[in-house]
């Protein structure tokens, strides 16, 4: 479903100097699948995620999603693609704080053109029920816990009945109770609905709730391709 | 929800921000306005004026051009004589169509005979006049009789509900003309021969008798034939009729005029630096909650919305504050100018009348368009730079 082909990725830091984040990588992700990529600070893991989703360009090599190269599309087609096919979970807090819980749960259909769709409402619902947070409707992030913050994000990401989730670093802002929570939130979808579940960390300990495990370092993937 | 609606939130969301902003369009879209409104104004009433009198030369003692032009645009009283025999040598040159006298009076300075202190009145001659009199014919039907009078559009009855004490003498007031936002506003017309009625009867009814010289005017309005050059025929006039000024009514309210050219260019200059100002704060305000944004930005990116989006979502923002400004600036600067337009021209003697209907919704469009275009010329630039950012880079610190 995602295959990156050596896929390298230099960001400059000033005139003469830069950085690789990822070097000459090559991974194939396929449907149903749930990968955890682990590795320390510093060893690529999210620019790695971000290639997959496009959200920024590689120096070098392709990346297929679906078998179409993203970088052939359009900044339009690209961005519709990630609303059709691709949920978010990022590692910091990512609602946005002018919205309601519910309103931020919705955001994603805006872009997917789905808004006036009568379901709309009740799919935002039922993902909070979900989630355990229906009660939270009409809150505003600021009221929220870390912990529920993150898995209003997760049902926002669930909106627009998405392939593939990529998760960055989902739980490393939460205690040890909470982060067990949202994994076991993570299996349960991957389990009931066969999505496909892309998750980067760094505590090695969570590697068990995925079906692959991929451990990079410097850029490369040195174990699990 | 839409992007009108993410918008709103935003605005509702970062209140100071978008105060700050909705100020900058506020100051830009009132201060146009006004500054419009008011040299639109004066233009608009000094047209009027000069239509009001009805003449192409007004001829006034030399020297008197100056306390003619304070009499006719802020009501401040002039005492003004030469020969009456003047209007005949006039009305005998060739090219004069008409020729009239008027005398040029004024009330007693805080008199209890007087209703209304150093109000400017104008006499006329009945007989000659084009000026009062085709109103009169056409807005009443009538002539002003003996003790009538024709008020501006700012006098109203002093004593019961038509008349008004001028040297002790009741004048009853037939009717008022329409405004010009001039001196004219504040000032009273009659007949030459209520002139010399109340100057007869003052002597014994006021503090102090009402003085018109024998055998004298102030001044002689001038109707020239059609086709005539009427700087030849003012040449002829200074040739004739010896200490005497002929005034175009194109040249009328010269020196006000260049007066109101030096305060529009004053004008024009704080409005420049203002709005200068006003696109760099909003800019400024822009670039500092795009940055603040950053992230927000890229997740939003992230989710699916297009470049396209976060610059349209961003310039809604803006021009929503320009209108929530805007239209705050112009509503109150309308106010300002309705409910102060009397004080403008009485107190102030600024000339000053509100425009059409059709003028104004004219105005009022282009202040909005002013507002508009500045907040989003200022946000136009932070608008681009965070939209075209790579979505991994902005929701990195």
């Amino acid at each position: 479903m995602i295959t990156l082909e050596n896929v390298s990725k230099v960001y400059p830091l000033g005139k003469d100097s830069a950085v690789t984040a990822v070097r000459e990588l090559c991974l194939q992700i396929d449907l149903g699948e749930f990968v955890i990529i682990v590795g320390r600070s510093g060893s690529g893991k999210t620019t790695l995620l971000n290639l997959s989703a496009g959200l920024t360009r590689p120096t070098s090599g392709n990346v297929i999603f679906n078998g179409t190269d993203l970088w052939s599309l359009s900044d339009k087609q690209q961005s519709y693609l990630r609303s059709q096919n691709i949920g978010f979970i990022f590692q910091f807090p990512s609602l946005l704080p002018t919205l309601t819980v519910h309103e931020n749960v919705i955001l994603p259909t805006v872009f997917a053109n789905k808004v006036t769709s009568d379901h709309t409402p009740d799919r935002a619902k039922q993902l909070l029920q979900q989630v355990g947070l229906v009660e939270k409707m009409a809150a505003y992030p600021r009221q929220l816990s870390a912990g529920q913050q993150q898995r209003v994000v997760i049902a926002r990401a669930m909106m627009n009945h998405p392939v593939v989730l990529l998760a960055d670093e989902p739980t490393s802002n939460l205690d040890e109770r909470t982060e067990l929570e949202i994994m076991e939130l993570f299996r349960d979808l991957h389990r009931s609905m066969g999505i496909t579940i892309i998750m980067v960390t760094h505590t090695r300990q969570l590697v068990s709730y995925g079906t692959r495990a991929v451990e990079m370092a410097e850029g490369r993937i040195i174990n699990g391709k | 929800m839409n992007i009108f609606h993410l918008a709103l939130k935003n605005i509702s969301g970062n209140s100071f921000r978008s105060g700050v902003v909705a100020l900058c369009a506020f100051l830009v879209a009132a201060f146009a306005l006004t500054t419009t409104l008011l040299m639109r104004g004066a233009e608009n009433s000094l047209r009027l004026a000069i239509d009001r009198l009805g003449a192409d030369i007004v001829v006034v003692p030399s020297g008197s051009e100056a306390k003619v032009e304070s009499a006719l645009l802020m009501g401040v009283p002039a005492r003004i004589w030469m020969p009456q025999n003047n209007v005949n040598i006039i009305a005998n040159l060739s090219g004069i169509e008409a020729a009239s006298p008027q005398l040029y009076l004024a009330t007693l300075t805080g008199a209890s005979c007087c209703s209304v202190s150093d109000m400017f009145m104008i006499a006329f001659d009945p007989a000659t006049d084009f000026t009062i009199q085709p109103w009169l014919k056409q807005n009443l039907g009538d002539d002003l009789r003996l003790g009538e009078v024709v008020g501006g559009s700012y006098i109203s009855a002093t004593e019961g509900d038509q008349n008004i004490r001028i040297y002790g003498y009741l004048v009853t007031l037939k009717a008022n003309l329409e405004p010009t936002g001039t001196g004219l506003d504040q000032s009273m017309f009659f007949t030459f021969t209520t002139a010399q009625d109340i100057a007869r009867k003052s002597v014994t009814q006021a503090e102090e008798p009402l003085e018109i010289p024998p055998d004298s005017i102030s001044a002689v309005l001038v109707k020239a034939q059609p086709g005539v050059d009427l700087y030849d025929l003012s040449a002829q006039i200074v040739r004739v009729v010896p200490d005497v000024t002929p005034i175009l009514s194109s040249d009328m309210f010269q020196s006000y005029r260049t007066q109101m050219t030096g305060l529009l260019k004053t004008i024009l200059v704080i409005m420049g630096i203002t709005w200068g100002l006003s696109v760099v704060l909003i800019g400024l305000v822009f670039s500092m909650a795009a940055n603040e944004r950053r992230k927000e930005l890229g997740v939003v990116r992230a989710i699916g919305a297009t470049r396209q989006f976060v610059f349209q979502s961003l310039l809604m923002e803006a021009s929503l504050l320009a209108v929530l400004g805007g239209v705050t600036g112009i509503g109150l600067a309308v106010l300002f100018v309705f409910l102060f337009k009397k004080l403008i021209v009485v107190s102030l003697g600024f000339p000053f009348l509100l425009p059409s209907p059709s003028v104004l919704i004219f105005q009022i469009f282009i202040g909005m368009l002013l507002a508009l275009f500045s907040v989003n010329l200022a946000a136009l630039f932070p608008a681009i730079r965070i939209s075209r950012q790579d979505p991994a880079v902005a929701m990195r610190e």
